[in-house]
């Protein structure tokens, strides 16, 4: 891989042991062009390190979806080249260190909460024991202990999206996708989830966090990177470092800084 | 762009507003078993029983007044006084007619579920076993069961097996397709994170697509079960035998040629009975199955 073509190739690394030497995810040049012509995605170059929290930020139709179905292997690129984890997307599902969460809570409405956060272990065939133990572990660490027993029915959309975190927590993935988790739910929540989600990031010693969204005070508040992205066709306008140390707080919210950030990422948007 | 969203002041005590919503959510089960239950045994019987149980009254109350009144012969037809009386008389052929009928159509009925949803997961698993297989099903579905009775009787001979395949026939369909559109109509999201954890095709059939099409099968075993009761009878009518172990279907064709409209009259409303039994079970069994996660249960 080609250090040049790299927009962003030092990892705006705050805290922890970022270095260059585990690429988990390399772009380069990739395009995609669905056959009836339509050009989602044009010449993006990205690498993603460990222990980085890259946001994809840009209005619907800029492609951000399409690169996250492009690195979990539901769709293909037409050009370019793409690594996850050092072999191809599909290949690197196989190994159990990618997990999903997507903006709808994808729960089983009929499975108790131990039972879905364990659903990718079982999948697996993991044994029983393991499971439950794993299980209780990533509920607790969403604070969702007590409720091993419930359906998702009687959660609010914010326990509902936690426990989809959960979920994706319980292989200790390297690689975490998220498109766009917390859009379906209110602000205040949101926020709750963004603090849990930081917490849980820091507090892990290598995963790397892969984060769709449309909100750009989400993207400067969560990222050592803000990855800015223009649609038709989809292009990385900009990759904007936020170098505000972790843990962060709403101190760092509500800082000139962070309106700093916010206004630069906004500028890169009008491209 | 549009959506961005301000958040630069802070909310003081993050984890609080998330408590308050974990905290309601032990009462609000009871809220509902409450709600379901409200009132007295007495007031529930005055709002949902007592209205169609007057209507009920009033109507046979008319009914018998008017044919005493117009004199008509009961043969003709019969007051409600002459359907019990019937009823009373041959109490035990009737019980032996039921039985028989309630066999026939439980096992057509049983034959239909177990055949249907089968058929339903292999034509589920495959697109063009689908598209090749079920066009079919369709125009054996159109053709009416009582043009290809005959065949079924020179097929299994008249009685028991011919009945009970004819009860199945009937019966097969509704849950065929039932459970082929639960089957296929999983949410994508759904199916694509099963995909992305690697899942094989037989743990997403069986961890997502069948739990996920289990509304569908039993709303197809809703309808399948009264149309079971209606291919037995329909069954008796044309490969019914005679003798003591003859069913409702046999009973009503006897009754006919001998004019005994009283018993005849009789057997239907056992007819009727038993459908409406035989739903209700499957009903509740519905209910049961779905209550915990399903709103048409939660809710209906």
């Amino acid at each position: 891989m080609n250090s040049t073509m790299l927009a962003g190739s030092s990892p705006g690394m705050a805290v922890g042991s970022g270095d260059q030497s585990g690429i988990l995810v390399g772009m380069q040049n990739i395009g995609k062009i669905y056959p009836n012509g339509t050009i989602a995605v044009q010449n993006v170059n990205l690498l993603a390190g460990e222990r980085e929290f890259l946001c994809f930020v840009g209005p619907s139709g800029c492609g951000k979806s399409t690169i996250f179905n492009m690195i979990a292997g539901l769709t293909n690129h037409t050009s370019g080249e793409l690594a996850v984890l050092g072999t191809t997307p599909k290949e690197a599902r196989k190994q159990n260190e990618i997990a999903f969460v997507f903006q709808e809570h994808t729960l089983l409405p009929w499975s108790k909460l131990i039972d879905n956060v364990t659903m990718p272990l079982t999948l697996r065939g993991v044994s029983k024991k393991e499971r439950m133990q794993e299980g209780e572990r990533v509920l607790e660490l969403v604070g969702l202990k007590d409720y091993m027993k419930v359906l998702p029915r009687q959660l609010s959309g914010g326990m509902k999206m936690r426990v989809s975190i959960a979920r994706a927590l319980i292989s200790r993935p390297k690689l975490l996708l998220m498109d766009e988790p917390f859009g379906a739910l209110d602000e205040i929540t949101r926020q709750t989830l963004q603090d849990e989600l930081l917490n849980i990031w820091c507090n892990d010693r290598k995963m790397t966090v892969l984060f769709i969204t449309h909100n750009v005070f989400e993207a400067v508040y969560l990222s050592t990177r803000v990855v800015v992205m223009t649609p038709r066709p989809g292009k990385v306008a900009d990759i904007v470092h936020i170098e505000a140390p972790f843990p962060r707080t709403n101190d760092f919210r509500s800082s000139p800084e962070f309106g700093g950030y916010v206004h630069a990422v906004s500028e890169s948007l009008k491209h | 762009m549009e959506k961005l969203v301000v958040s630069v002041n802070g909310i003081p005590e993050q984890g609080g507003v998330e408590m308050t919503s974990a905290q309601t959510l032990e009462p609000a089960p009871q809220k509902r078993k409450a709600g379901a239950s409200s009132g007295s045994p007495l007031r529930k019987f005055a709002i949902h029983i007592a209205p169609p149980l007057i209507v009920l009254i009033l109507f046979l109350g008319f009914w018998e007044l008017a044919i005493r009144l117009a004199d008509v012969k009961p043969y003709l037809f019969p007051k409600p006084s002459d359907i019990v009386k019937a009823a009373a008389e041959n109490g035990h052929n009737l019980l032996v007619s039921v039985r028989t009928t309630i066999a026939e159509a439980v096992l057509g009925f049983a034959f239909s579920v177990i055949l249907g949803v089968a058929f339903a997961i292999v034509l589920a698993l495959s697109k063009t076993v689908e598209r090749s297989v079920y066009p079919y099903a369709i125009i054996l579905q159109t053709i009416p069961i009582v043009a290809v009775a005959p065949i079924i009787v020179i097929w299994f001979g008249a009685g028991m097996n011919a009945i009970v395949m004819i009860a199945f026939l009937i019966a097969f369909f509704p849950i065929l397709s039932n459970t082929l559109i639960g089957l296929n109509s999983t949410e994508a999201n759904m199916k694509n994170l099963f995909y992305l954890y690697n899942a094989t095709k037989w743990q997403t059939i069986w961890k997502l697509r069948i739990p996920a099409a289990l509304p569908y099968m039993l709303a197809g075993m809703k309808i399948s079960c009264s149309l079971s009761v209606v291919g037995a009878i329909v069954g008796e009518y044309i490969a019914g035998i005679g003798g003591l172990q003859g069913g409702l279907g046999y009973a009503i064709t006897v009754a006919s040629t001998r004019l005994q409209t009283a018993y005849l009259f009789a057997c239907g409303l056992s007819a009727a009975v038993m459908g409406i039994v035989f739903f209700l079970l499957i009903n509740a069994l519905s209910n049961r199955l779905l209550r915990s996660w399903h709103d048409s249960a939660i809710n209906g």
